[in-house]
């Protein structure tokens, strides 16, 4: 099997799972719509969420996509999917593509339902280009996952399992909250001119952290999942 | 090597305090450019700065000797990248500490968010993770793995966090720009004395972290051989 195939079967076995289960976008969407009404009880009266319109939803989106990384490597782990995966004649960096592909693809499901959701329920609006916002949430995704996979891969690992995961991924992750707050709050307050400049500074720097962390996982794969 | 690290650590130790001494003693205390007052909380630069450097080396040395792990698979590189990541860890602690106190004299508060100091608290955070997953590991061979994985992880996360966090306007003291040191004649004299003197200081410290290691695993292997 060449290297896209083999990538592809895992993405297809893990939506087959999915569709079965439904349990991992199921919880993440329930998760969000909960740090939703927590924010609302958050910060008490206030009805203009605009300021930190990006901040909210980053620190939704990066919890959420922890609920799903820790869930993705559990159940290989638990029912002993993993030594399978292992045992079948597949690249190991493969097998890393094709479960940072599928978490890729949950996560942007979520955030799929999830974005108009709250900018309809927290009176929020993107008053710059839509694209360039889409391009923004695409960019912090491939961050998200190519991280969590990685990092999940270690945790899984552990004693601790999915405890260690968000003591660990949360600080990694930092570079992409950071941008991706600083580029979907310009683009959604409509920045323009000199003020705009940060926004793309921040999608340079996803785009080479995204770069940056697919070459560690690469490269690091292979350490990572046993031998 | 014992020999060796008696002799950095002695080098080390006087060229630092002698750094110190000469900055708090000889030289002049530093006029702030923009208020033409003096500053005497600027002195703390001449340990904060050397402190803050050599921390960074010493991650990036724990991401090198852990790569060198991987690819060689002895266990030496593994306690250099390990000493190397705890000393990082407490020198990081020091620059945190330094960092507030000069926040406490120059801004009257002990934390404020600024780049530099937050971009040092993340770090922290980061390899603080790193000793929880080596605990939670019980085979040596695996900490050693993924304790070298992570090393080198952590390591490439550090510049990006730099240039992220530098998105938010500073009002840290540069004090190397394209221009140029900022620091002019004594001043500059006392600030490279003790920045030696750091260096030398914590190769010893390395090395005789390195040494411990490798006595402690003597030991457990002679354990073993007595029955437990």
């Amino acid at each position: 099997m060449s290297g896209g195939r083999q990538i592809g079967a895992i993405v297809k076995k893990d939506i087959i799972a999915e569709l079965r289960t439904k349990e991992m976008v199921v919880s993440m969407f329930l998760f969000v719509l909960l740090i939703m009404v927590a924010f609302h009880y958050g910060f008490g009266t206030t009805t203009d969420f605009s300021p930190f319109a990006g901040g909210l939803i980053w620190i939704a989106f990066l919890f959420t996509s922890l609920l799903g990384l820790n869930r993705s490597f559990v159940h290989e782990k638990d029912e002993g999917c993993l030594e399978g995966l292992l045992l079948s004649p597949v690249d190991r960096p493969n097998i890393f593509f094709g479960k940072m592909i599928g978490n890729f693809i949950f996560l942007t499901i979520v955030e799929i339902i999830a974005v108009p959701l709250y900018l309809v329920m927290l009176n929020l609006s993107i008053r710059g280009s839509v694209p360039m916002f889409i391009l923004a949430i695409v960019l912090s995704n491939i961050g998200i996952c190519v991280v969590g996979t990685l990092l999940s891969t270690i945790s899984i690992n552990t004693k601790m399992r999915d405890m260690l995961l968000p003591l660990i991924y949360l600080p990694i992750s930092s570079p992409i909250l950071i941008c991706a707050v600083t580029s979907t709050n310009g683009i959604m307050g409509g920045v323009t001119g000199e003020k705009f400049a940060p926004v793309i500074s921040a999608m340079k720097i996803l785009a080479a952290y995204d770069i940056m962390f697919l070459l560690v996982a690469y490269a690091l794969y292979d350490f990572v999942i046993g031998e | 090597m014992k020999k060796a690290i008696t002799i950095l650590l002695g080098i080390g130790s006087v060229l630092l305090l002698t750094g110190i001494a000469y900055a708090f003693l000889v030289a002049p205390i530093a006029v702030d450019p923009n208020t033409g007052k003096e500053v005497f909380h600027q002195k703390i630069l001449y340990f904060h700065v050397p402190v803050a450097e050599t921390s960074l080396v010493s991650f990036i040395l724990a991401a090198v000797f852990g790569a060198l792990f991987l690819y060689k698979r002895e266990r030496k590189y593994d306690f250099l990248s390990l000493a190397a990541v705890e000393l990082g860890f407490m020198y990081g602690l020091l620059v945190e500490m330094t960092g507030m106190m000069w926040d406490k004299a120059a801004w009257g508060v002990w934390w404020q968010w600024e780049p530099r100091l937050t971009t040092y608290l993340i770090l922290m955070l980061m390899y603080s993770g790193y000793f929880v997953m080596r605990s939670s590991i019980g085979e040596d061979s695996t900490k050693a793995r993924f304790g070298a994985v992570y090393a080198i992880i952590a390591a490439v996360n550090v510049p990006l966090t730099f240039f992220a966090i530098r998105l938010i306007p500073s009002i840290h003291p540069i004090l190397f720009d394209s221009s140029g040191a900022g620091l002019e004649g004594p001043l500059l004299v006392a600030f490279l004395v003790s920045m030696f003197g750091m260096t030398f200081f914590y190769v010893s410290l390395l090395l005789t972290r390195y040494q411990m290691f490798g006595v402690s695993e003597e030991l457990d292997i002679l354990k073993n051989q007595i029955g437990g």
